[in-house]
C-alpha cells in the first residue's frame, strides 16, 4: 500500500492531529478498545472512543458510514474499524486497526474457553451477563440520543430518527430494506435544506 | 496436527468466508448462520456447546461473532481458531476497505455532504433500535430495563464517565440480586 503523507487525510475536514498518528498508536488504540468493549454494541464503544474522545473521525462521517454500512456485509464494529483505519492511514491504517481490534478478543476468548472447559456454567455468570447487557444498552441509547442532540439542528433529522426507531426498533422490520427506503428520502431532504 | 486437520481447515474456510460476505445486518444475522452451519450442517459442535460458546462470547470483550474462534479451536486447535477467525472477518473487511476508498474520493462534493447529513439521523435511529432489540431478548425483564435507563441518563448527564466502572457495577449488582 502506498503511504503518501497527504493522500489519506483531508486537511479541511479531518482534525490536523490525524496527520501524525503512527501505526502503533492506531494498533494500540484499537487493541485497547477490543479488550474493553464488553457486551457487544461495538459501534457505540467505537463512537465514544474514536469520535468523542480521540476525534480521529468526524461525528457525521462516522454516523453516515454506520448507516451506509448496513447495506454491506459484516459486523458493524469491524466495518467501522476498517473505515476509521483507512481514513487515518489508508491501507496500512486499516490493517493496523483491524488486527488491533481482533487480536485481543481472540486471545481472551480462547483463554475464557479454556477456563470455562474446567469450571462449567453458573447461574451467577448469567446474572452478571444480564447486568453487563443492561449497561451496554444504556451506552447504546446514550450514543443514539447524544448524536441526535449534537448533530441535528432541526425537527426533520429528529423525525427521521424517530421513523427509523419505529420501523426497526418497534415494528421490527428487516433492517436492510428499511435503510434502503429511508436513505434516499433523508439524503434528498438534506440536499434541499440549506447547509449549516 | 492430527490427520485430516488440513481438510478441516479448508472446511472452516469454505463455511466462514462466504458468511463473511453474506452477513448483512450485523452480528445477529451472522450468528444465526454460524449456528446453522457448525451445529446442523457440519456437526463441529453440539447445540449445548454452541449455546455455551455464545454466552462466553458475550461475557468476553470484542465482537460477539468471535465465538467462531472457539468453534475452530474445538475442531482443529490453534490453527483452526486462526483460520475460522480470519475467514469470518477478512473478506468482509477487504470489501469495506475498497468501498470506503471509493467513497473517500468524492469527499468535498455537495452530494457527499448531503449523504452524510442525511444518513446521520438514520444511524442514530439504528443505535436506539439496537438497544431496544437487546432489551427484548433480555430474560431478566424490568430489572434490565431499569438499569439500562439509569445508565442512559447517567451517560447523557456525564458524557466523560467511562462505561467500564458502570459495567463492573452492573455485573456486581445483578450478581448480588441473583445471590439473595
Amino acid at each position: 500500500m502506498s503511504e503518501h503523507p497527504l493522500e489519506p487525510i483531508e486537511a479541511d475536514d479531518a482534525p490536523a492531529a490525524t496527520a501524525t498518528i503512527g501505526l502503533w498508536h492506531i494498533f494500540g488504540a484499537f487493541f485497547w478498545l477490543g479488550c474493553t468493549s464488553f457486551g457487544g454494541g461495538s459501534a457505540a464503544w467505537l463512537y465514544r472512543e474514536m469520535v468523542l474522545k480521540r476525534r480521529w473521525i468526524e461525528d457525521r462521517t462516522f454516523l453516515a458510514a454506520m448507516a451506509l454500512g448496513q447495506v454491506m456485509p459484516g459486523a458493524n464494529g469491524v466495518k467501522l474499524t476498517v473505515l476509521i483505519g483507512q481514513h487515518l492511514r489508508s491501507g496500512v491504517g486499516a490493517a493496523a486497526a483491524l488486527f488491533g481490534l481482533l487480536s485481543g478478543p481472540f486471545a481472551i476468548i480462547l483463554m475464557v474457553g479454556a477456563v470455562y472447559a474446567g469450571v462449567g456454567q453458573r447461574p451467577l455468570l448469567h446474572a452478571m451477563l444480564d447486568g453487563i447487557a443492561a449497561v451496554v444498552v444504556g451506552l447504546t441509547f446514550a450514543t443514539g440520543l447524544g448524536s441526535v442532540w449534537r448533530g441535528s439542528p432541526g425537527m426533520l433529522p429528529v423525525a427521521m430518527t424517530a421513523v427509523t426507531v419505529l420501523c426497526v426498533g418497534i415494528l421490527r422490520w428487516p433492517l436492510v430494506p428499511v435503510v434502503l427506503v429511508l436513505a434516499p428520502v433523508s439524503i434528498g431532504l438534506a440536499f434541499a435544506l440549506p447547509r449549516r | 496436527m492430527r490427520e485430516g486437520d488440513g481438510n478441516i481447515l479448508l472446511a472452516l474456510f469454505a463455511v466462514f468466508a462466504p458468511l463473511s460476505l453474506l452477513s448483512f445486518g450485523g452480528s445477529n444475522a451472522v450468528l444465526a448462520d454460524i449456528a446453522q452451519q457448525s451445529v446442523a450442517v457440519h456437526g463441529w459442535v453440539s447445540e449445548r456447546e454452541f449455546a455455551d460458546f455464545f454466552a462466553l462470547s458475550r461475557a468476553a470483550p470484542g465482537p460477539g461473532s468471535m465465538l467462531v474462534a472457539l468453534i475452530g479451536w474445538k475442531v482443529a486447535g490453534l490453527a483452526g481458531a486462526l483460520v475460522a477467525t480470519a475467514s469470518l472477518y477478512l473478506p468482509g473487511a477487504i470489501l469495506v476497505y475498497g468501498a470506503s476508498r471509493v467513497w473517500g474520493r468524492w469527499r468535498g462534493s455537495a452530494w457527499h455532504s448531503a449523504v452524510e447529513r442525511g444518513m446521520a439521523p438514520i444511524a442514530a435511529g439504528l443505535f436506539l433500535s439496537g438497544g431496544i432489540a437487546v432489551l427484548r431478548l433480555a430474560p431478566a425483564g424490568p430489572a434490565v430495563w431499569a438499569a439500562a435507563l439509569v445508565t442512559t441518563v447517567a451517560l447523557l448527564r456525564w458524557p466523560k464517565l467511562h462505561p467500564l466502572p458502570l459495567l463492573a457495577l452492573g455485573a456486581a449488582l445483578f450478581a448480588l440480586i441473583a445471590a439473595l
